[in-house]
C-alpha cells in the first residue's frame, strides 16, 4: 500500500485511541471504584501541561493457542510535563495493565525501575515526579522469556544517582510490592495515601514464607509506614492531597542541585517581632510545649511544611522560607520522649539533613534536647551508632546551619545539633540552659561515691547540685563567647533572616554536586 | 473505646480527672514525670474516662493503660 498523508494520520489516531484505552473500561472502572484515579486521570491533576513519551508502546494480548487477540498499551505512561511552571520528567505505573509489571516486553523500560523518564531527568537536570502503583515483579513475564533472570542483572546506578542530582518526589497510590516499593523509597519526598498499601512482600508471599496469615494494611499500610517503619514520609487523606503536598515540597527545592532553591516572595516583614514565642514557651521549665508553634512562629506566614510528622517524633523536620529564602527547620519536640534523640529520630534528621545539604537549603534547627534517648528499650534500638550518625550527617552538611537554643541542650545529641568546625552559629533564647548532662543525673552520676560516703548523703547531693546549678548559668557560658549569641526570641526572625541573607553568598559559590553525595554511614 | 497509653516510662505525677468524668478532645487527663519533665498525657478523642487504672505515684512502662475513653 502505498503512503498517504490520510491513510497515516488515521493510524496515528488509531494507535493513540489504544494508548488512551489503558487496560479497558472495565480495569479503569475497577480502579475507580477503588478510589484511585488512573495513572492518566492523575498525570492531568498535577500537570498543567504534558508531552507523552513512547505513547505507542505496548505489547500484543495473545489467546492461549498463542494467536493474537488486541493490543495493549504499556504499563508504564510517561512524559515531559510542567507542574507549577516549572519542567519536570513525569511517570507512573498503570495499573490497569498488568498490574503496572515492569516492562519486560520493550526494548527500553519507560520506567518504575530505571528506564526512559529517569534518564530524561538525568540528562535534563529536572526533577522526576512519579505515581507508584505497580506488583514489581511479574512471573508472566518469566514466562514469555523462557528462562528467569538475576535481578542483579537490573542497574539501580541511575535511580541512586539521581538522588544527588535532581529532586525525586514520589507518592504511593495502590499498591507498591517489590521492586515498585524499592524505588519508592529512593526519592527525597514521599506520601502515600490512606489505604495504599507498601512491602517487600505481600500477604500470600508472606504466608508462602512464614506460615502466618496477615492483613495487608496491617502488614505494610499507609498508616504504618509513615509511623513505625518511616519508609514513607507522609500519610494523606486521597490522590488530591498527595498531588498538593508534592507541589508544595517541590516550590522549595531547585531543579537540580546546579541552582539554588527559588527564592518565594517576601511579603512577610523581616522585621515582624515574634510575640507569640513568649505565650508557647512555658515559664514553668519543666512543662512541654509545642515547637511546632514556636518554629512557625519565626517563619514566613503559612510557609511551614512538615516532613514525616508522624515517625521520629522527638524531632520535628520541615520545609519552611525565611524572607523567601527556602529553608529546612529541625526542631526537638519536647512533647514526644522530652524531646531526647531516640534511633527513628536520629535517622529522620539525617534523611532531612542530607536533603537540605544536597539541595543547599540552609539550615535553621531549634534546639531542646535532653540528650540521647536512655533506657533498655533506646539502646536495643542501637541509639549510639544512629545518634552519631546524625552527628556525622550535621558536620558533612554543607549549608549554613542557625542554631537556635531554646531550652535544654544536654550531651552528646548537642553535637547533632550545631558544626563548631564550620562556622558553629549558635543563638540563644533567655529560657535555654545547657551543659554536660542535667546537673540532678550527672551528680548521681559523678559523685556517687563521695555522696553515698557522707554522714548526711541527701543534704550533700544537694549542697553539690547547687554548687553546680550556680556554675551552670547560661550567662556566664554567653560572657565567656561560648554561645555567640543570646537575643530576644522576639528578634529571632530578624537576626535569622539577616545571616540566610549573607549565607547566600557563600551559597552562590558552592553550587553543584556534594563533595559527599548521600553517603553510607558508619 | 479508646485506650490511652503511656508514650514512655516514668511515674504518674498528678491525676487530673475522675473515672466516669466527660473529657473534651485534647483535654489533659493527667500529668506524666518523666525525663525530669513533666508530661500532659491528652484525650486522644472526646469521651467519657470509663477505666482510670493508675494512681498518683504509680511508675509505668511504656505501653501502660493509663485511662480507657468510651
Amino acid at each position: 500500500m502505498s503512503f498517504t498523508w490520510k491513510s497515516a494520520l488515521e493510524k496515528l489516531s488509531e494507535q493513540r485511541k489504544v494508548a488512551e484505552a489503558l487496560g479497558g473500561p472495565d480495569r479503569i472502572e475497577r480502579q475507580h471504584s477503588q478510589g484511585r484515579l488512573t495513572v492518566r486521570e492523575r498525570i492531568a491533576r498535577i500537570s498543567e501541561d504534558f508531552t507523552e513519551v513512547g505513547e505507542f508502546a505496548g505489547f500484543s494480548v495473545r489467546d492461549s493457542s498463542g494467536a493474537e487477540v488486541g493490543q495493549l498499551s504499556s504499563s508504564y505512561v510517561c512524559g515531559l510535563a510542567t507542574i507549577d511552571g516549572r519542567q519536570v520528567a513525569l511517570g507512573g505505573e498503570d495499573f490497569t495493565v498488568r498490574a503496572g509489571a515492569p516492562q519486560t516486553y520493550l526494548d527500553r523500560y519507560k520506567g518504575g525501575m530505571g528506564g526512559f523518564v529517569e534518564d530524561l531527568a538525568h540528562a535534563y537536570r529536572i526533577p522526576l515526579v512519579m505515581f507508584m502503583e505497580g506488583i514489581g515483579g511479574d512471573v508472566s513475564a518469566q514466562d514469555e522469556v523462557g528462562h528467569s533472570y538475576l535481578v542483579s542483572s537490573m542497574s539501580w546506578k541511575r535511580s541512586l544517582e539521581l538522588l544527588g542530582e535532581v529532586p525525586v518526589l514520589v507518592a504511593v497510590l495502590g499498591s507498591a510490592a517489590g521492586g515498585t516499593a524499592g524505588r519508592a523509597v529512593l526519592s527525597h519526598f514521599s506520601v502515600i495515601s490512606s489505604g495504599s498499601v507498601m512491602f517487600a512482600g505481600g500477604p500470600p508471599v508472606v504466608r508462602r514464607a512464614l506460615g502466618q496469615d496477615v492483613d495487608k494494611h496491617e502488614l505494610g499500610g499507609a498508616e504504618m509506614h509513615t509511623s513505625v517503619s518511616g519508609a514513607i514520609d507522609n500519610l494523606v487523606a486521597d490522590e488530591d492531597e498527595a498531588i498538593r503536598q508534592m507541589r508544595t515540597v517541590l516550590s522549595y527545592l531547585p531543579q537540580n542541585v546546579w541552582e539554588l532553591p527559588p527564592r518565594g516572595d517576601r511579603t512577610d516583614p523581616v522585621d515582624r517581632s515574634c510575640d507569640a514565642i513568649l505565650e508557647i514557651i512555658p515559664e514553668n521549665r519543666r512543662r512541654p510545649y509545642k515547637m511546632r508553634d514556636a518554629m512557625a512562629e519565626v517563619v514566613d506566614r503559612d510557609s511551614f511544611f512538615e516532613m514525616g510528622p508522624d515517625w521520629g517524633r522527638a524531632v520535628i523536620t520541615a520545609f519552611a522560607r525565611i524572607d523567601g529564602i527556602p529553608v529546612g527547620l529541625i526542631g526537638n519536640n519536647p512533647m514526644h520522649l522530652a524531646g531526647a534523640l531516640d534511633a527513628a529520630a536520629a535517622e529522620k534528621q539525617i534523611r532531612f539533613t542530607d536533603l537540605c545539604s544536597t539541595f543547599h537549603l540552609p539550615i535553621v534547627h531549634f534546639v531542646d534536647v535532653p540528650g540521647f534517648m536512655v533506657g533498655p528499650d533506646a539502646e536495643r534500638g542501637g541509639v549510639v551508632r544512629w545518634g552519631m550518625r546524625a552527628i556525622q550527617a550535621l558536620v558533612d552538611a554543607e549549608v549554613p546551619i542557625v542554631t537556635i537554643h531554646v531550652r535544654k541542650a544536654y550531651g552528646m545529641a548537642v553535637s547533632a545539633t550545631s558544626d563548631p568546625d564550620d562556622l558553629g552559629l549558635r543563638i540563644a533564647w533567655p529560657s535555654a540552659e545547657w551543659g554536660d548532662m542535667p546537673i540532678e543525673g550527672g551528680v548521681e552520676a559523678g559523685f556517687r561515691r563521695e555522696v553515698e560516703a557522707s554522714s548526711d548523703p541527701e543534704k550533700f547531693r544537694r549542697e553539690i547540685e547547687e554548687r553546680m546549678l550556680a556554675a551552670a548559668d547560661p550567662w556566664k557560658t554567653v560572657e565567656a563567647f561560648g554561645m555567640e549569641m543570646m537575643i530576644d526570641p522576639r528578634e529571632t526572625r530578624r537576626v535569622v533572616a539577616d545571616f540566610l541573607n549573607a549565607s547566600l553568598n557563600a551559597m552562590n559559590t558552592k553550587l553543584g554536586r556534594r563533595e559527599k553525595p548521600w553517603t553510607l554511614r558508619p | 473505646m479508646h485506650d490511652v497509653t503511656a508514650e514512655l516510662s516514668g511515674s504518674v505525677w498528678k491525676i487530673l480527672v475522675a473515672e466516669g468524668a466527660t473529657v473534651a478532645a485534647n483535654e489533659e487527663i493527667l500529668i506524666l514525670e518523666s525525663m525530669k519533665m513533666e508530661i500532659p498525657v491528652v484525650a486522644p478523642v472526646a469521651g467519657t474516662v470509663a477505666l482510670l487504672p493508675v494512681a498518683e505515684g504509680d511508675s509505668v512502662d511504656a505501653g501502660t493503660l493509663l485511662a480507657r475513653l468510651c
